[in-house]
């Protein structure tokens, strides 16, 4: 049920409480110690009377003179009472309005205070003490004195206290949850802001924009780390609708070509086989843009981060050989010598390995020299299985690397539209793949020799 | 043979089944689910090409009611995510191939024809394929045209022997280079491109009638070429 309720209420009830149980405690202590200081007084002052009757059973010489020392002695004190009665319960003296309850409790021990309530006198309430002594006069026959005191106005004045005390209590109470419900509501404020500089952030306003010096030290790393989020939320919201413009770019231009061109086309009548042409050079055009599609889709998947789908060990070299068995005439034809050294095992997708390594492999083939080299190399690091592909060819320069696993990426910008080449989604997609994988891809590129390294980690088993 | 197509996307059913029809085929449009399942259950169709988005029944339940009713033709799905679930799915239920759209029409083409075939049964498979002069003998892994000897590499066999199989079918790159190298994949078209070129150097090269032949746009084609 707790878990419903806001910080605020959550906190004022728990502020109310603890007042409460302070304040009501406090209270408890002090009735206690007031009633036990009632008690204390009572019983001095049932001792003192004792005394006195004490001292008078020791002067009196008959039944007469201490039945009118008694009442000297006794009768005038307002809310006391006495009575002596003889061992054989015939009462010797008395005071007047004697409390007269059903039966006196008989002690067998020479003291006893305790407290009876007398319910036939509403409520009357008197601490009595009973004693046995002797009389001076006759003192083979012990009487038994039995002394009452009338406790009402200590309890008239602990009730009254109680009244007040409950009234302050509960005003206390009161007090303390409405002071507490502010105190977390003023606390809490940081708390808002931060909400409502959450409540700001659109999709086209993500700036980090947490109030993180303004916010109390403990929130500050709520802030900080709410700032990050957003900024990588930025970086990637960037990157998503550099992906959509990207895509929009690449889309353009072919289809711009294809509308003019069959417009053109469809102007004048024409021979058959030159609508043939026409359509055949559509169906191209409209086959590399579904490849791109089909390639932006897998990019976007395989970037997301979803699991692979085929999860297997294999072997890295027995993959390099299939790939070049596919890629042997083309290297034949620019009598470039392609080879593959080394093993290692790789836990992963087949396919997706082989479309990763095939990619590098068209990379190369395509700018390696005539005459030239490709090697597939593959060594177990400690890091990983590596398996690297370098080409002889001109060096790339090296500001342009990073940029060359960029999406459409081409590094020669007069080349936009080859044939043989892809949509310039290649090593991206070769990237997101090793990624995929956990693993890294890095590319140097220095005295003739271009090299692609990708690192597969090895199983966590 | 009787091909029915359920596919609710107006333009890409006409043009499918003109395609089909013109391949040879007798080919029927279906627009929704249920329209599709009535027309399978009545209609003595040799395959199915399916869509899996349709209105009223999708093809998941379309495929499923055939099965349940004991319907074995074979199906082919189409399917606007390549996802692997759906494909396992469709796999699952008992269909027997799919495309991921947007596909050519040529791969279409090619996979309606690779099931069809295997419907048949390979039973009538020589040991020596034949296509005017040009003979492949399939024990002795030897090529022969007009008599003469012609060296090719394992591959350049396998990729001969595919055109051979299939003479006068236009088979698209991507077919290809999944059927003679196991590339799975939106692989490098160029390659195909350039091993077709030699096989064309080795088959052709010299002699009066080409018969590897090049469709623009759609992939390549091995047969006697008809006089214009």
């Amino acid at each position: 049920m707790l878990r419903r309720l806001s910080l605020i209420r959550r906190l004022t009830l728990f502020f109310t409480l603890v007042a409460a149980s302070v304040v009501l405690g406090l209270g408890g202590l002090f009735m206690t110690a007031a009633d036990r200081h009632f008690i204390e007084l009572d019983r001095s002052v049932l001792q003192d009377k004792r005394h006195l009757i004490d001292d008078i059973l020791a002067s009196a010489n008959s039944a007469e003179d201490l039945r009118w020392r008694l009442s000297e002695a006794l009768n005038h004190h307002h809310g006391l009472f006495a009575r002596v009665t003889t061992p054989t319960g015939q009462a010797l003296f008395q005071t007047e309005g004697f409390p007269e309850p059903d039966r006196w409790l008989l002690p067998e021990h020479e003291t006893l205070l305790h407290t009876l309530t007398r319910e036939q006198h509403g409520q009357q309430q008197y601490r009595t003490q009973q004693f046995r002594a002797q009389a001076q006069y006759a003192p083979e026959s012990p009487l038994v004195i039995t002394l009452a005191m009338d406790t009402i106005h200590h309890r008239h004045f602990l009730d009254d206290l109680l009244r007040t005390f409950a009234v302050y209590a509960l005003a206390a109470i009161l007090a303390s949850g409405l002071l507490g419900w502010a105190a977390v509501y003023y606390g809490l404020a940081p708390l808002r802001a931060i909400k409502a500089h959450a409540a700001a952030v659109t999709a086209q306003r993500l700036q980090a924009c947490m109030p993180v010096q303004a916010v109390p030290a403990e929130m500050a790393d709520l802030a900080q780390t709410l700032n990050q989020m957003l900024e990588r939320l930025q970086d990637d919201f960037r990157r998503l609708s550099e992906f959509a413009s990207d895509l929009a770019h690449e889309l353009r231009t072919p289809i711009s070509n294809m509308l003019t061109q069959t417009q053109v086309t469809l102007a004048t009548p024409r021979e058959n086989a030159a609508y043939r042409d026409i359509l055949a050079s559509n169906a191209e055009e409209l086959q590399r843009l579904a490849r791109m599609v089909a390639d932006m889709l897998f990019l976007a998947k395989t970037e997301r981060g979803v699991d692979l789908p085929h999860k297997e060990r294999f072997m890295a070299a027995d993959e390099a050989r299939a790939l070049l068995d596919f890629y042997e005439a083309v290297a034949d034809d620019k009598d470039i010598r392609l080879t593959v050294q080394g093993n290692g095992s790789i836990e992963g997708d087949r396919l997706m390995f082989r479309r990763a390594l095939s990619n590098l492999l068209s990379n190369a083939l395509r700018h390696a020299p005539a005459g030239g080299h490709v090697r597939i190399m593959v060594a177990e690091r400690p890091a990983g299985t590596e398996v690297s592909v370098d080409n002889d060819g001109e060096d790339i320069d090296p500001q342009v690397l990073p940029r060359l696993f960029d999406r459409f990426y081409r590094a020669d910008p007069a080349r936009a539209h080859p044939t043989s080449d892809g949509a310039g989604l290649g090593l991206a997609i070769t990237k997101a793949i090793v990624e995929a994988h956990g693993g890294l891809i890095s590319v140097t590129s220095a005295q003739g020799v271009t090299c692609f390294s990708m690192v597969f980690p090895h199983s966590d088993e | 043979m009787k091909i029915l197509i359920v596919e609710d996307e107006p333009k890409t059913g006409e043009y499918l089944r003109q395609g089909l029809n013109e391949a040879g085929f007798v080919a029927d449009l279906a627009a929704t689910g249920s329209d599709g399942l009535h027309l399978a259950l009545h209609g003595e169709y040799d395959l199915v090409i399916l869509d899996v988005m349709l209105p009223e029944l999708d093809g998941w339940q379309v495929l499923a009611s055939l099965r349940r009713r004991g319907l074995e033709m074979p199906v082919l799905f189409l399917t606007a995510r390549d996802q692997v679930e759906d494909r396992v799915k469709g796999l699952e239920l008992g269909a027997d191939d799919y495309l991921v759209k947007p596909f050519s029409f040529a791969e279409l083409l090619a996979r309606v024809r690779t099931i069809l075939r295997r419907g048949r049964g390979g039973g009538l498979d020589s040991n020596v394929l034949r296509v005017a002069d040009l003979e492949l003998d399939l024990l002795r892994r030897r090529v022969t045209r007009g008599g003469k000897r012609i060296d090719l590499t394992a591959k350049e066999f396998g990729l001969l022997e595919l055109l051979m199989r299939r003479q006068g079918e236009v088979l698209p790159r991507s077919l290809i280079a999944s059927q003679v190298w196991d590339m799975n994949f939106d692989s490098d078209t160029n390659v195909i491109e350039v091993a077709m070129r030699r096989l064309r150097l080795k088959v052709d090269d010299g002699q009066p009638v080409k018969l590897i032949q090049t469709v623009r746009g759609m992939g390549y084609v091995l047969e006697v070429p008809q006089e214009p």
